[in-house]
């Protein structure tokens, strides 16, 4: 062993050190400043089998109005939020971005986005924006999130399994009991109707439905009306199914909305509160379901639709996009117009604009036009209110679900413990 | 198993009064029952892996047997890159905390000096502080270094994660070896550099075995730093990214999910059936002192 | 001179990775430091505001914390006597078996924490779960059980998973450690008359005092901090209020909510715990030191 057996240990030292120099005083600047002519944009994962495709023709169109060039990412929506957070952080927010309708006022409020105001008057469009998407992404009065695509939530049910049963799909809630009964006696071993105790969005329509509201503000300050006899009436039903008429199944005391789809799609319930988005999903899990489920608007207790909330995306803007005309193009060349539709087409929601929505409301597909009913006249949002995250984060009204189903509290207590908590968290004093 | 120490030492002293078959009968029962439960969720995997209707079924044997999830996962999936990536990102983290947590340990483990013992406290401490609270001053440290978004950067990162446990156990490792042995090739007129190749090298060998397979393994599964660090350079994903992928929106793909989290189980599987031996002896002289 | 040469190029990577982040976070942790603060880089001091809400929080001392510690204490014990078992089994074991049962042993190791997870919770799933299926196909059970709503079946499959994914560290390096005890030793203890339990508890384990205080050491941290286990289960995201630990509380309180120097403070709190928690074995390490 000779010093030219020592001289690789001492160069290995000096190596990392000088690399660990170099790059600590790497200078420039970091993030994601795109140059001149090109637009970097976050798209949510998943939403549209056919994405790749539908960008490449939107890039063409694009650089051929504009001369520039489309930088498209696309962000799993479970990794999302941490993903804008960082890059807030960082400084390497992309120029437009989807941002669900429930993050456009959390990041508004944080001041990374844009009003978009300015550029809908002057593009004349603002008539012409679904309502409820407008509400959602309007922030202290200005618009940051430009409505893009929702979806709303209406009973989906198994029509071989009603027929099977002699059940017609429920006008009110007194039929929805009674269609329960008889699935339940026809197939003692399925689940009637699915009563999911994590999915939150499943379980306003109930509250709306019998008059209560989730939330309402005065003033400035937020009250939650989880507890009010009105909704108590709309939980205790839709939860009574379960508990009472055991209806449901013990494992659905803990089910998302995606174990209720995955059942579904298995052929082992008999309805549920399900998407607009979900007809897809189910036959592609199992190709045997297709044709053998159909759709109505979620009833009202004595008739009637019970609103149910219509879930969707904005395109907006962040502050620190260079040029702003650029975007906002493209913004309006994504959520009007051609481009809409065919996104709307591919992926199965409707569209942000009323115009558009128009056509899809004359459809005759029973896995379409019960929705589209839904969506125009039954259609209603959560609290729009930045701290409604923390809200969800909390799973304030999963957890009022869940200790009701599995016998823990009833529902007078649990619905006051939850009203209680969001009133606190909404008003920010959690 | 290792054949440097003094051999077996459970093994029965007096063999004939020992291996009644009552014994042998008791101890093959253990056995089985530690396999059934060390194999269970394994068998499950590859059984659901293998299941079209995975997910769905709940039979002990693929209610419909197919490859397809593993064809989807390795092509559309992504997996090849995916593989290939998390091995590039693997073996440096390996290689270079390896040299680094050696160096370091041989300083705080050979030479007495100021600080020894609060250098050894913070490594420590370091180790105990949850990851999630560090995402954000991280990120923003990788980005003023420059290396968001490359494999470097990432590699970098999981080296500073490594080493407080790298350090800490090879301290063990290098103090085991008796002083004796270095004062012994001083005397045979070595320099240090030449002490350190030969001599305490080879026995801190099986030490730096134990190590690198932790490190290994911490780069291998890591998730929340390398979806962080990355971001939107999907051609630098690790498998651990990519097995997050198959959790959609509106349902989870269970096949695919199965499918990649067998293929993610292998190399590390071989990897430590390689160095079985090795890593036996290796941990324990860690920890012990000779 | 030279301890320092060689030491600097770990200190500079940790130094410039770790240690600055670290103190960020310290730091974040006397703001209130949400989503506004990270988009405009400016601070918003509150000094110690977010500990004192920490440690008011009747969640923390009620559930979060009963939950953790216990659970962390029944993990570690269990980990460790079942890896020590495991071990000694291992050990007098003939080349064949052994080789066979530590690669089974690698592979419960090697499978991600997230897919393992997954398989218990269908394993126990209420409607299509191999377990409810046996308990009621052996007559046992009248009904599904959903095994996740209880505060303590929950924590029991918690406790599987984390011991079926922990033991195996444990296993080999008591292995390791027992294959180093001195024959001799145990010789003369059987010549003296000792049984094998009374050999292994005052000879073994005495000998293996520093390969148990390094293993204890670990694995109350890692218990600690579990996460994805109990997060990922139904129910464990938060809306199962019974079954929070400090990771989950800690999570859905402060990075889901967007406050971040909350979470910071939490942070700052449960390393000085482990700190504490750990001091006994930690001095035990260092005592060997001062040789």
């Amino acid at each position: 062993m000779t010093r030219a057996m020592r001289r690789p240990l001492v160069a290995a030292t000096g190596a990392v050190l000088l690399a660990a120099t170099t790059a600590a005083c790497g200078g420039g600047s970091g993030g994601d400043t795109e140059g001149d002519g090109t637009l970097s944009v976050w798209i949510m994962q998943g939403t549209n089998p056919d994405a790749e495709g539908f960008f490449d023709d939107v890039s063409a169109a694009f650089e051929e109005e504009t001369g520039a060039t489309l930088d498209v990412e696309f962000v799993e929506w479970g990794d999302a939020h941490n993903r804008f957070v960082t890059s807030i952080a960082g400084g390497t927010t992309p120029d437009v971005a989807e941002t669900g309708t429930t993050w456009t006022p959390e990041f508004a409020d944080a001041g990374a986005l844009a009003p978009l105001d300015e550029y809908v008057d002057a593009a004349g469009i603002g008539d012409d924006l679904v309502e409820g998407l407008v509400e959602a992404g309007t922030y202290d009065e200005q618009l940051y999130g430009m409505p893009w695509y929702a979806g709303v939530r209406s009973l989906v049910y198994n029509t071989e399994m009603f027929e099977q049963a002699g059940v017609e799909p429920p006008t009110t809630w007194a039929e929805l009991e009674d269609a329960a009964a008889g699935l339940k006696e026809e197939y003692p071993d399925k689940i009637a109707v699915a009563v999911p105790g994590d999915a939150e969005f499943t379980v306003y329509p109930w509250v709306w439905g019998a008059g209560g509201e989730v939330a309402t503000l005065d003033g400035d300050t937020w009250t939650s009306g989880l507890d009010s006899p009105e909704s108590q009436d709309g939980i205790g039903f839709w939860t009574g199914l379960a508990t009472e008429g055991g209806y449901s199944s013990t494992g659905a005391t803990t089910w998302r909305e995606t174990d209720v789809l995955d059942a579904f799609a298995a052929g082992d319930v008999g309805m549920a509160v399900m998407g607009s988005w979900t007809p897809g999903a189910i036959v592609d899990a199992n190709p045997d379901m297709e044709g053998k489920f159909a759709a109505v608007p979620i009833p009202g207790k004595d008739g009637g639709i019970a609103p149910s909330v219509l879930g969707g995306s904005h395109l907006s803007m962040f502050e620190t996009a260079e040029d702003k005309d650029l975007a906002f193009t493209f913004i309006e060349m994504m959520t009007t117009g051609e481009f809409a539709q065919q996104w709307g087409e591919q992926s199965g929601y409707f569209p942000g604009q009323v115009s558009l929505l128009d056509e899809t409301l004359e459809s005759t597909d029973p896995l379409v036009a019960p929705f589209a009913q839904q969506f125009v006249e039954g259609g209603a949002s959560v609290p729009v209110a930045p701290t409604y995250g923390a809200v969800q984060a909390k799973l304030t009204t999963s957890t009022m679900m869940q200790s009701i189903l599995s016998g823990d509290a009833d529902v007078a207590e649990a619905s006051k413990a939850a009203a209680e908590e969001m009133t606190g968290v909404l008003n920010g004093s959690e | 198993m290792s054949t440097t120490r003094s051999g077996l030492a459970l093994r029965p002293l007096s063999r004939t009064s020992r291996r009644s078959p009552l014994r042998q009968l008791g101890k093959g029962v253990l056995v089985a029952l530690l396999l059934v439960f060390t194999l269970f969720p394994v068998y499950w995997m590859l059984n659901s892996s293998l299941d079209a209707r995975a997910g769905h079924t709940s039979s002990f044997w693929p209610a419909e047997p197919t490859l397809d999830h593993y064809v989807f996962v390795l092509t559309e999936g992504g997996f090849g890159t995916f593989l290939r990536n998390s091995l590039i990102v693997a073996l440096g983290t390996v290689v270079v905390s390896s040299v680094l947590a050696l160096l370091a340990s041989v300083a705080v483990a050979r030479f007495r000096f100021r600080l020894r013992t609060q250098i050894l406290m913070l490594v420590l401490i370091v180790q105990m502080v949850p990851l999630e609270a560090l995402v954000i001053p991280l990120f923003v440290q990788v980005r003023d270094l420059q290396l968001l978004e490359t494999l470097i950067g990432l590699v970098i990162v999981y080296v500073a994660l490594a080493l407080p446990f790298g350090i800490w156990m090879l301290r063990g490792f290098v103090a085991a070896v008796p002083v004796e042995l270095e004062e012994a090739a001083y005397l045979d007129g070595a320099t240090w550099g030449r002490m350190f190749w030969s001599v305490l090298l080879p026995l801190v060998a099986p030490g730096l075995v134990a190590t690198s397979i932790f490190s290994f393994i911490t780069a291998w599964n890591e998730f929340i730093f390398a979806m962080t660090m990355l971001g939107g350079a999907t051609e630098n994903y690790t498998v651990a990214i990519g097995l997050r992928s198959f959790f959609g929106v509106h349902s989870n793909d269970w096949g695919a999910i199965m499918a990649a989290s067998t293929i993610i189980t292998v190399p590390v599987m071989i990897f430590f059936i390689l160095v079985q031996r090795r890593l036996a002896s290796g941990l324990t002289a860690g920890a012990v002192k000779a | 001179m030279r301890p320092w040469l060689l030491l600097t190029p770990a200190l500079l990577v940790l130094a410039v990775l770790l240690l600055w982040p670290l103190v960020r976070v310290f730091l974040f942790s006397l703001q209130d430091y949400g989503l506004r603060e990270i988009t405009t880089g400016e601070p918003n001091w509150i000094g110690t505001a977010n500990y004192a809400e920490i440690l008011t929080s009747p969640e923390l001392w009620t559930v979060v914390l009963p939950n953790t510690v216990g659970f962390a204490v029944l993990s570690v014990v269990g980990t460790v006597a079942f890896g020590t078992g495991v071990a000694v089994l291992l050990a007098s074991l003939g080349t064949f078996w052994r080789t066979v049962t530590s690669s089974a042993i690698m592979a419960a190791w090697a499978m991600p924490a997230v897919t393992g997870t997954y398989v218990w919770i269908w394993i126990f799933d209420a409607d299509r779960g191999v377990f409810n299926d046996v308990l009621m196909g052996t007559g046992l059970l009248d009904e599904p059980t959903n095994w996740f709503t209880d505060r303590w079946s929950f924590y029991a499959i918690v406790l599987l998973n984390v011991i079926h994914h922990g033991f195996p560290f444990v296993a080999v390096t008591v292995l390791a450690g027992l294959l180093g005890v001195p024959k001799e030793m145990l010789e003369a203890a059987e010549m003296d008359g000792a049984g094998s339990f009374r050999r292994f508890f005052s000879i073994i384990v005495p000998q293996l005092r520093q390969v148990f205080a390094v293993v204890i050491i670990l694995s109350t941290i890692w218990d600690f901090k579990v996460f994805a286990q109990v997060y990922l289960m139904p129910g464990g995201a938060g809306s199962n209020r019974s079954v929070l630990n400090l990771g989950v509380w800690s999570y859905v309180e402060s990075f889901g909510q967007n406050r971040y120097g909350f979470g910071s403070a939490i942070a700052v709190l449960l390393t000085l715990l482990l700190l504490a928690i750990t001091a006994i074995y930690v001095r035990t390490v260092l005592a060997e030191e001062e040789r």
